[in-house]
């Protein structure tokens, strides 16, 4: 990274050589053409040459600082007369002005937890309780303190209200939260050592074999590390709405996505599987998670099959149909599973 | 030689030069690469437009950057996040609109002024000689009894800092006197 940070540094000193050179007497047609060949040799050139010519465009307006000065004579640096106080005045304030745009973050986030307020309880509620669902069903839970959890498929948590939190354990499964703001009790879903916390926000957590995901649909909601260390400070990633963050490991991988996209992904508590260019042995693992018979991917080829759509789960059946007609795809079904090879 | 592409360029992103270095420095444990950031997010975005013009360039800028962070960690397979500086920044910042700062008008001259004034002695003395006064570079060179190459010189310099200053605000300019003087140990070097 070293040679990369001075190739960014060297770059912007050959652009600003070739920009003076440019501006110096004696400027012929084979130097511009030389100046051409340089800039189109690499984009970097490009824009950090486009980058000092335009701010040396943009000096120009310094003559008028030039009014009624005597030629060759620079003058004392400022104050300018007739200037307001540029960046000059407010630098010290930079500070300042920054927390504000943090201030103003961090009200939007009060704001929507406030939309939320209505499931805040004068009296705190408690609770300690456990809710599964089977293969094919699909279930919403009111919690004690008036949040409720979507259950996906063949789910499992486990729901302990205390004073002072509300601690969800996704022991299998999917959910997706509608949380009650209540900043007193933060709202923990926990997924191994991983732990999504939430003040009042909706989003959806996943507990997949060597992965948890996390898809935030509003507000906001921070993925932290329970450390082996109390005392150090836990690592965490704030999610905002949009996001969707795959944890697998110790590595945490964060993408914006469309709220079209977001939805997608939420799209099984309507009762669909949304696809979009989904390898089918993505789209079938998908199915497994609510069908009885699974689908089997008979060979590598059927497994690459690009699959887009939106399907109703509780009909793989249906499914299947779709692809031996659409994919020329072969269903071999046996009474505990269903197989799929291309030809 | 400027294009339509470069002036939509200079307009719509390097305006944001100031909130996008902020945004890197915060996100970025290592402040020494954020020049560098910057340039390969201004590359990406450069590149990308020249197929399509991005209709929100702003939030483009940002995307890209954060894109670019994401990609370099992914590579340095530093991904845990407990290497990474301010992680949470790097989510949070991306909507966080710092003030837009003004291109045009009294204010913007008010930076050019301060930031002409932040030059150092030789340095100004030759911009003001050779932008606002116009002097030729020999005239120039005369009058400040240097070479003509020393000229060419403090106006590469000043070129360097006022763009520092200008586009990237009070952090970026000060980076970039400390490196400029590295810089020049540099070339002098190079030219041996």
């Amino acid at each position: 990274m070293t040679t990369d940070m001075q190739d960014s540094r060297q770059i912007e000193q050959a652009a600003a050589a070739w920009l003076a050179r440019r501006e110096g007497d004696g400027w012929t047609d084979s130097d511009a053409a030389a100046l051409d060949a340089w800039i189109a040799a690499s984009t970097a050139h490009r824009v950090a040459f486009v980058r000092l010519e335009s701010a040396w465009t943009a000096c120009g307006r310094l003559q008028a600082l030039g009014a009624g000065t005597r030629p060759g004579r620079i003058p004392p640096r400022g104050p300018w007369p007739g200037l307001p106080a540029g960046d000059h005045a407010t630098a010290p304030a930079n500070p300042r002005r920054h927390r504000a745009a943090w201030t103003g973050g961090a009200l939007a986030i009060l704001l929507a937890g406030a939309a939320l307020g209505w499931g805040w309880r004068v009296h705190v509620a408690s609770e300690d309780a456990s809710y599964a669902t089977s293969a094919g069903e699909l279930r919403t839970v009111t919690l004690a303190d008036g949040s409720s959890a979507t259950l996906s498929s063949d789910s499992v948590i486990h729901m302990r209200l205390t004073r002072r939190e509300r601690h969800i354990d996704l022991q299998r499964g999917e959910a997706f939260f509608s949380v009650a703001h209540d900043a007193r009790r933060p709202f923990t879903v926990a997924v191994g050592a991983r732990r999504a916390v939430a003040v009042g926000t909706r989003f959806a957590v996943r507990n997949d074999p060597d992965e948890m995901r996390i898809v935030v649909t509003e507000g906001v909601v921070r993925l932290e590390l329970q450390s082996a260390h109390p005392e150090a400070a836990a690592p965490s990633t704030l999610l905002t709405a949009g996001m969707v963050a795959t944890a697998q490991g110790n590595s945490v991988l964060v993408r914006s996505v469309s709220p079209e996209d977001a939805e997608r992904y939420l799209s099984w508590r309507s009762g669909f599987l949304s696809f979009h260019d989904t390898p089918l042995a993505a789209a079938a693992a998908e199915f497994n998670r609510y069908a009885s018979r699974p689908l089997v991917i008979g060979d590598a080829a059927v497994g690459q099959i690009p699959i887009g759509g939106n399907f109703r789960w509780s009909n793989s059946e249906a499914f299947v149909r779709l692809l031996e007609d659409g994919f020329g795809i072969r269903a071999e079904r046996l009474a505990d599973r269903i197989v799929l090879r291309s030809h | 030689m400027s294009t339509a592409l470069d002036s939509w360029f200079a307009r719509e992103i390097l305006v944001h030069e100031q909130a996008l270095e902020r945004y890197l420095r915060r996100c970025w444990p290592h402040r020494d690469d954020v020049h560098d950031l910057r340039q390969d997010t201004y590359v990406r975005v450069y590149e990308a437009a020249a197929r399509a013009l991005p209709s929100a360039p702003k939030a483009f800028l940002f995307t890209t950057a954060h894109n670019l962070m994401t990609d370099r960690l992914r590579r340095a397979k530093v991904v845990s996040i407990l290497s990474v500086g301010d992680f949470d920044a790097l989510n949070v910042l991306v909507e966080d609109v710092s003030p837009e700062r003004e291109f045009s008008g009294r204010q913007a001259l008010a930076r050019l002024a301060e930031a002409f004034d932040r030059l150092p002695d030789r340095c100004r003395e030759t911009v003001w000689l050779r932008r606002v006064e116009g002097l030729p570079q020999k005239a120039a060179a005369q009058q400040m009894g240097v070479s003509e190459k020393t000229v060419e010189k403090h106006l590469a310099k000043g070129m360097r800092l006022m763009a520092a200053w200008y586009y990237g605000g009070e952090a970026a300019a000060t980076d970039a006197a400390a490196h400029a003087h590295d810089d020049d140990r540099h070339a002098r070097q190079q030219a041996d």
